[in-house]
């Protein structure tokens, strides 16, 4: 990647942001498609930028600080204090949706390792997308809004065990079970730092000059990213967990500060890194299995998020609201593809279809997703006449 | 305080507290972990869509609170109830935990004598103590309702801490 097209890049990635974010979408379908178009693929007139050791760099920054940010909103108390919520919500969306995700992938790849991360990559809904969504349609004020935002917290939590072992795992099914517990063991070790070392790490950081503040947290999040990689995980939940272990510190905030502008430049540039790698000329062979996913991820999200809500004592209308707010998928989705893509262990012709698979069911479900979301109120009132309001309050 | 007002936990944005207006509506305020406050108003507390948003960045949304919460311009009713009193206040004075004066009577306590603030009343559970007397003993936990002149409150509260 030369200097000029890193500036066509950038230029582009900034224009298709702008004009995602004027009608309404979420940047991460813009990055996406930015990739597809100037990667070496499809369409070929456009095809300006190679995937290089540069781009894969690049791609491992943004991912590192992209789960970093999500670590740092993970604080052990917010989850603690909506446990009611999340538990039967989350449950209910991982049953569901697992299984559905795992039909998918089985039709795909038969009983296998490739066929669990599709599942999984199925199941995530997009945190980002939705929050963007509950922002701009203005529903923060709505009670429902807050079993989305459990329900999104269940799967994050989720999603932290299959990205330690996304890239590690196949193979035989007892190195696959032997990397799923250390995954579990390397968080729940995280997750014991965050809760009874938070006093002193907060300490010595604070102790630390503001020049070398930067460096030291830096340090911190790639060293916890390598020791992950190290113990044969992923380094996605090495930098998810750097982020939970200081969300308890007092720092949190003046890290958010300081990361803020690399998280949002590297991040787009995942993404559209992510982006180079979609073939659509794939597509083909992959088109049975996006229409599968997406009618059974619409099936299973608007579905499972009704059954919640109603289990939660929400009206039918805000129970369609909850379901439809979950149907986007995003960043994980991409993350797990990505993650996949770097496993030995899975063949290189399904690491071609994930990928192809992933950006395309993403670009899909974040459109629809979105434009759902933005019209769930008024196909609650088509679906749902609730006489006894109409009559109280004549239109 | 309104008498309901709740507090929810919105993860990964901020936190939002929500009370029902007298005439109906609803009122939600949601804190952005950025700085930024939205205002939602419903005009019927079930509504579907908010009759209307405000959002304000930090500096707006202090203003504002500054000017509702009375710095610049008091109510007319307010300002009533401060002449009436003239330079008097009434004060509410929480007694700290480790206050010398817990166990002891009003009057060894000397709080008149010694700064010229009246106990009236003592707020405790489970019953109040109206019309305070002299042998009233200050106890754990016990807020003194108080009547004196702004200036006297200073040396009143060092007095009451032990300090």
């Amino acid at each position: 990647m030369t200097l000029a097209q890193l500036s066509i890049t950038v230029a582009l990635l900034a224009g298709l942001g702008l004009v995602a974010s004027r009608v309404g979408l979420s940047a991460i379908p813009a990055y996406l498609l930015a990739g597809l178009l100037l990667g070496p693929h499809e369409p070929e007139a456009l095809s300006i930028v190679r995937p290089s050791e540069v781009t894969d760099f690049v791609a491992e920054i943004g991912l590192i600080f992209l789960l970093f940010f999500l670590g740092l909103e993970f604080t052990l108390g917010r989850i603690a204090r909506s446990r009611g919520h999340v538990f039967f919500g989350g449950a209910i969306d991982v049953a569901v949706n697992g299984a559905l995700g795992l039909l998918v992938g089985v039709a795909a790849f038969g009983l296998s390792f490739a066929a669990f991360i599709l599942a999984a990559a199925i199941y995530v809904s997009s945190s980002a997308v939705t929050v963007k969504g509950l922002i701009d349609f203005r529903r923060l004020a709505d009670d429902e809004t807050d079993l989305v935002l459990a329900i999104l917290v269940a799967e994050d939590i989720v999603i932290a065990v299959v990205l330690g072992f996304a890239s590690g795992g196949g193979g035989g099914t007892a190195h696959t079970l032997a990397i799923v517990a250390k995954a579990i063991g390397f968080i729940a070790a995280a997750l014991a730092i965050s809760k009874w070392l938070s006093g002193p790490i907060d300490r010595l950081l604070d102790w630390l000059p503001r020049e070398i503040f930067l460096l030291a947290a830096f340090a911190f999040l790639v060293g916890s990213a390598a020791l992950a990689q190290e113990l044969g995980l992923s380094e996605a939940v090495g930098a998810l967990m750097a982020g939970v272990v200081l969300s308890g510190t007092s720092i949190r905030e003046e890290i958010e500060e300081r990361f803020f502008s690399f998280r949002d430049v590297f991040a787009a540039l995942f993404f559209f890194v992510f982006g180079l790698s979609i073939d659509v000329g794939k597509a083909g062979s992959v088109a049975w299995l996006l229409a599968l996913a997406v009618v059974l991820s619409l099936v299973g999200k608007i579905g499972g998020g009704y059954v919640s809500g109603l289990l939660g004592g929400y009206s039918r209308r805000q129970s369609l609201n909850v379901g439809v707010a979950l149907v986007a998928h995003g960043e994980f989705t991409i993350i797990l593809a990505q993650l996949v893509s770097g496993n030995p262990r899975i063949s290189d012709a399904t690491q071609v279809k994930i990928a192809a698979f992933a950006g395309l069911y993403v670009l899909i479900t974040a459109t629809l997703g979105v434009a759902l979301m933005k019209e769930s109120k008024a196909i609650g009132r088509w679906l749902f006449v609730d006489w006894r309001r109409d009559a109280r309050r004549p239109a | 305080m309104p008498v309901d007002l709740r507090e929810t936990r919105l993860p990964g944005i901020g936190t939002k507290f929500t009370f029902r207006l007298d005439d109906g509506g609803r009122l939600a305020v949601i804190l952005h972990n950025d700085g930024v406050r939205e205002l939602y108003f419903f005009r019927h507390s079930d509504d579907d869509e908010p009759k209307a948003v405000i959002r304000l960045d930090d500096d707006e949304a202090r203003q504002l609170g500054a000017v509702i919460g009375g710095a610049y311009e008091r109510p007319k009713i307010v300002e009533d109830l401060e002449m009436a009193l003239g330079e008097l206040l009434i004060e509410w004075e929480p007694v700290p935990e480790t206050s010398p004066w817990i166990g002891k009577t009003l009057a060894e306590s000397g709080f008149r004598a010694k700064t010229g603030i009246t106990v009236i009343a003592i707020l405790r559970e489970p019953e109040p103590v109206t019309g305070a007397q002299p042998d009233d003993v200050i106890q754990h936990g016990d807020t003194l309702v108080t009547v004196g002149k702004a200036g006297q409150y200073g040396a009143f509260r060092k007095l009451l801490a032990g300090s």
